[in-house]
């Protein structure tokens, strides 16, 4: 291991991957602090440049700006007190607090440094985790895809949305979609209207674009004329020493953020749920724990490390299916599944095998990108603080134009610009519904594999369903399934729900 | 719960039941229908949405006191309200995101036959204008300076850089 390591960080110490990953890292930290953009976003809209690169470059550029989008959100929650991604709604908490009694700098310091040591804890875990979970996913099956596609979707259409109801819609929405195009076994075209273009179904990044980035410019169309878009304030960066706090109120916050980092690595892990979750579980659980709980919400900086350590430790552990499984963790590694299979690589237990360097020159590119994101963001403070005052009127029309470039660089063709359109139109119609996103997006990816593995699995036994239940790690997938299921209905029968889970489905 | 939201879920049950059945006119029109075949996900999917639709619509249609605005309160004692939770009453404009949408539905049809560095300007500059706060007065020719400059930069970068041929359109002959 430590020799593939170390040929990982051969390939990522050239001097061109390290300009892509600064590059990556500083468009990342500004996509994470304005409000409105997200790191989806920001993968979605450079995948189209890494096209033309070497794998290695490529996915070392997306790993960069996946790092630097979860921990720019901190910047705006804690000087404009608005959250720059859903990961970072818990800092504001005690950021905002923070800021206002003078201590700008200081939040911002701790932040920036538990964001580094939540992002170097996940990745430390997955170096670790993903070798052993790959070797048990070699011996998996179709009937074992099967039954982990139909849990992953279960658990992410119960969890992410407010009404159970309503996620699982998404989901099934999502799954619908994918049945466009060609089926799987027979080969047969399904609903694609005579459209030859629709043969392949639709685009999975051209379904991404537009669900999150066409989506949100119509939305922010509605309101944004009248928003008053807040003037970030600035910290004075003079007589400060080191990070701005001191090496006691280090070691204080340590029990914390070793636990916000295992409930961040935790959430991230499961598929569909990741950082925008973790940072509030972690925030609740943190304050019930402190000694100083009352002091949580009125600035006290363990609100903000238990916030970011959670939310950047949901970085190792969104990679941890992707890498192993082929699923994706949350949806910035649902596009870099698409970053990946643009490349030729397709996610899962044999990467390890077939591609081990490029596997850790991964890791390699997750553990530079963290360090330079701690340094750019402290030290490149101001130059972020600027950006954030660029009108929105001037920056949402350029990023919809990237969107259509990057729409278009899917296949060369307007249809695939055509389509991030019509799930732009989605994506609002989800957002005036109240339908999340997520499910959709994961039942959309998730959907084609559920599928080919159920008629894979049914061929291998002969057209017995009972094989599903009677495999072990099958089994249990799908009776897990069933069993959340079950728990979800019960607890939103009852009227009093613990606080956790109901911060699961808020 | 107040009567315009039990609309709208109302509503929003009835566009769920109208999708799921729609697909599942589609999944009936497949070919085939023996045993498991590339017909039998799409038909469970499409039974299985048409009844999260139909529950959506009785669900709003019993009309239960809210739900789940009770539960919001009980969070609300563990988590400290910040400014960002309550902001303040926005207006909402139709009027921006259709012209928005029109703009955008028109700058893909012509990207073809117009080519985008010239769609590219046009749209930007139409669109800054239309997204232009209401208190701000719109700059005219820095919008248009910045929509040139946008367009001629992204259109070469990733001609030049990136080997992405985006359709020229009238400066075909040109470039």
């Amino acid at each position: 291991m430590l020799e593939l390591l170390q040929q990982g960080f051969g390939a990522v110490f050239s001097l061109n991957i390290m300009l892509l990953m600064a590059v990556g890292v500083a468009m990342g930290i500004v996509f994470g602090a304005v409000p409105g953009l997200s790191a989806t976003m920001a993968v979605a809209l450079c995948l189209p440049l890494t096209f033309t690169m070497g794998p290695q470059a490529g996915l070392s550029l997306l790993v960069a700006l996946f790092i630097g989008a979860t921990s720019g959100g901190l910047i705006s929650a804690i000087l404009l007190k608005i959250p720059g991604t859903p990961s970072s709604i818990a800092t504001v908490f005690d950021g905002g607090p923070l800021m206002e009694q003078g201590h700008g700098v200081k939040a911002l310091g701790v932040g920036i440094v538990f964001s580094f040591l939540g992002t170097i804890f996940s990745i430390v875990a997955l170096m670790f985790i993903a070798p052993q979970l790959a070797k048990v996913a070699l011996r998996f099956g179709p009937h074992e895809y099967f039954a982990i596609a139909v849990f992953s979707l279960t658990l992410i259409a119960t969890l992410s949305a407010g009404s159970m109801l309503k996620g699982l819609f998404a989901g099934g929405l999502g799954i619908a979609v994918s049945t466009v195009g060609i089926a799987p076994v027979e080969a047969i075209r399904r609903f694609t209207f005579d459209f030859s273009e629709l043969n392949g179904g639709f685009s999975m990044l051209a379904v991404m674009i537009g669900m999150f980035a066409v989506a949100e410019i119509i939305k922010l169309a509605e309101t944004g004329r009248h928003a008053v878009q807040g003037k970030a304030r600035s910290v004075s960066m003079k007589n400060i020493k080191g990070f701005g706090f001191s090496l006691k109120e280090f070691r204080e916050q340590l029990p914390n953020a070793g636990r916000s980092g295992l409930i961040g690595l935790g959430i991230g892990i499961l598929p569909g749920i990741g950082a925008g979750t973790s940072n509030l579980v972690s925030y609740i659980i943190a304050k019930k724990r402190a000694k100083d709980g009352h002091t949580y919400g009125k600035g006290n900086i363990g609100g903000v490390v238990a916030s970011e350590t959670a939310n950047n430790a949901g970085i190792g552990g969104a990679m941890l299916p992707l890498m192993t499984l082929g699923i994706p963790g949350d949806t910035v590694t649902a596009i870099m599944l698409g970053g990946f299979l643009i490349h030729g690589i397709q996610p899962g237990p044999l990467l390890f095998i077939s591609q081990g360097p490029l596997v850790y020159t991964i890791f390699a590119a997750l553990i530079v990108a963290t360090f330079m994101m701690l340094f750019m963001e402290f030290y490149g403070l101001r130059l972020f603080i600027k950006l954030l005052d660029v009108p929105k009127h001037i920056l949402l029309p350029i990023i919809l134009v990237l969107c259509v470039v990057g729409a278009f660089g899917l296949s060369s063709r307007l249809f695939d610009v055509w389509s991030i359109l019509l799930f732009g139109l989605l994506g609002y119609g989800f957002v005036k519904a109240g339908l999340p996103a997520a499910p959709f997006i994961i039942g959309f990816i998730l959907g084609p594999m559920a599928e080919t593995n159920l008629r894979r699995g049914l061929m291998l036994s002969d057209g017995n369903f009972a094989d599903f239940f009677t495999t072990p790690i099958a089994g249990s997938f799908l009776g897990l399934a069933l069993a959340f299921i079950i728990w979800q209905v019960v607890s939103s029968l009852r009227t009093k729900k613990s606080m956790v889970s109901e911060i699961l489905r808020t | 719960m107040n009567t315009t939201a039990n609309k709208k879920e109302l509503i929003i049950g009835l566009a769920m039941t109208g999708c799921s059945l729609a697909y599942l006119v589609m999944a009936y029109q497949l070919p085939n229908h023996q045993g498991v075949d590339a017909a039998t996900l799409p038909l469970l999917l499409a039974g299985f949405l048409t009844l999260l639709g139909v529950l959506q619509v009785f669900g709003a249609l019993a009309s239960k006191p809210a739900l789940g605005t009770e539960r919001a309160s009980d969070t609300q004692g563990e988590l400290p309200a910040s400014p960002a939770e309550a902001p303040p009453a926005s207006v909402v404009e139709p009027k921006t995101v259709l012209l928005t949408l029109g703009l955008i539905l028109g700058y893909i049809a012509l990207l073809g036959p117009v080519g985008f560095p010239l769609m590219t300007v046009v749209y930007l500059y139409l669109q800054f204008l239309v997204l232009t706060p209401v208190q701000h007065k719109a700059n005219h020719l820095v919008y248009l300076l910045i929509a040139v400059v946008c367009s001629a930069v992204i259109f070469l970068l990733f001609r030049q850089a990136f080997d992405l041929m985006l359709p020229a359109g009238l400066l075909n002959n040109f470039i």
